[in-house]
């Protein structure tokens, strides 16, 4: 359950460390994001040297929550951290490599490019 | 009850079967949508269509073992986006039509209609996901940005980006941008 002012881990080496929700893109006055949906986000903290740079205005997708992900047959998922992927209009990802375990449910919503990217898919 | 479930389960089935012809091992678990072995295109197919469209640099790569959510990689090279656009039209072009089976309104997994196409406006990198063997059209810069064969062919993924990760993990102190003079700790 993402909303406006949470704070997000960032899954990627695009070089942003910490993001913020400020949108939720989908209905126009959405509550809640959850794993792959897209935000609007500000980069809260970034690595030195990098493209990316804080204050910075980007979207993202998400791919690990906290708020638990139901799927059909009784199997819950539910991960330590929010976490999220830049990506840029397009859908490409900004960074070039994903860390940490991806949910397959990102496939069936068309970011098959960051579950190619990913070392691990739940 | 039971009898009440057990012609649910009957009309949930026959619903899948009708709908969703590539499925294999339909069942409860939409996630077979995906796992099915069936497969839209195949690998001599796509070969044949890369080369006739003159991809270039084209690389079959086997996914490794723990991953099992695709069996395949294929990797083309197209020379501008015009290129990478086309040899995405061909692909699709080739895949037989799917009946209109999935609806507006199904969400998830029930919606996904494969061959599914990602990245088409763009042009820089379009992946096209047919069930078991995934192929990446991509233009020159983005092939070598993102370096998809040193993260397939490397065989443990785990251990790769681990210079990355080192270096995204290091807490640097953030730059003082105050105009104040720095305090000096004598």
């Amino acid at each position: 359950m993402i909303q406006p002012q949470t704070h997000l881990n960032v899954a990627d080496n695009s070089g942003a460390r910490e993001l913020m929700c400020i949108r939720i893109i989908g209905a126009s006055n959405r509550r809640y994001a959850h794993i792959g949906d897209i935000i609007v986000a500000v980069i809260k903290e970034a690595v030195p040297n990098t493209p990316l740079e804080r204050s910075e205005v980007v979207r993202a997708v998400i791919v690990r929550t906290c708020k638990e992900l139901k799927r059909d047959n009784g199997m819950i998922i539910r991960y330590d951290d929010n976490a999220a992927v830049v990506i840029d209009q397009e859908g490409n990802p900004k960074g070039t490599r994903i860390f940490g375990a991806i949910a397959r449910e990102l496939r069936q919503l068309n970011f098959t490019k960051i579950v190619s990217l990913a070392p691990e898919v739940l | 009850m039971w009898g009440l479930l057990r012609t649910r389960t009957c009309l949930r089935y026959s619903e899948t079967l009708l709908h969703q012809p590539w499925k294999k091992n339909v069942g409860f678990c939409s996630l077979s949508a995906v796992d099915g072995r069936n497969c839209l295109l195949d690998l001599p197919d796509i070969e044949k269509v890369l080369t006739d469209i003159k991809a270039d640099d084209v690389k079959v790569i086997p996914v490794p073992k723990h991953c099992d959510w695709a069996d395949f990689m294929v990797l083309a090279t197209g020379r501008s986006t015009w290129h990478v656009k086309n040899i995405a039209q061909a692909l699709i072009y080739k895949a037989p039509h799917p009946p209109f089976f999935a609806k507006q309104k199904q969400r998830g997994a029930e919606r996904m209609m494969l061959p599914s196409v990602e990245g088409e406006a763009g042009g820089k990198w379009i992946v096209i996901d047919s069930g078991k063997v995934i192929v990446h059209a991509l233009d020159e810069k983005a092939r070598a940005y993102y370096n998809l064969e040193g993260l397939w062919t490397r065989g443990t993924i785990q251990n790769e980006p681990d210079g990355d990760l080192k270096k995204a993990l290091v807490k640097v102190r953030r730059k003082n941008n105050s105009k104040k003079p720095a305090q000096k700790s004598a």
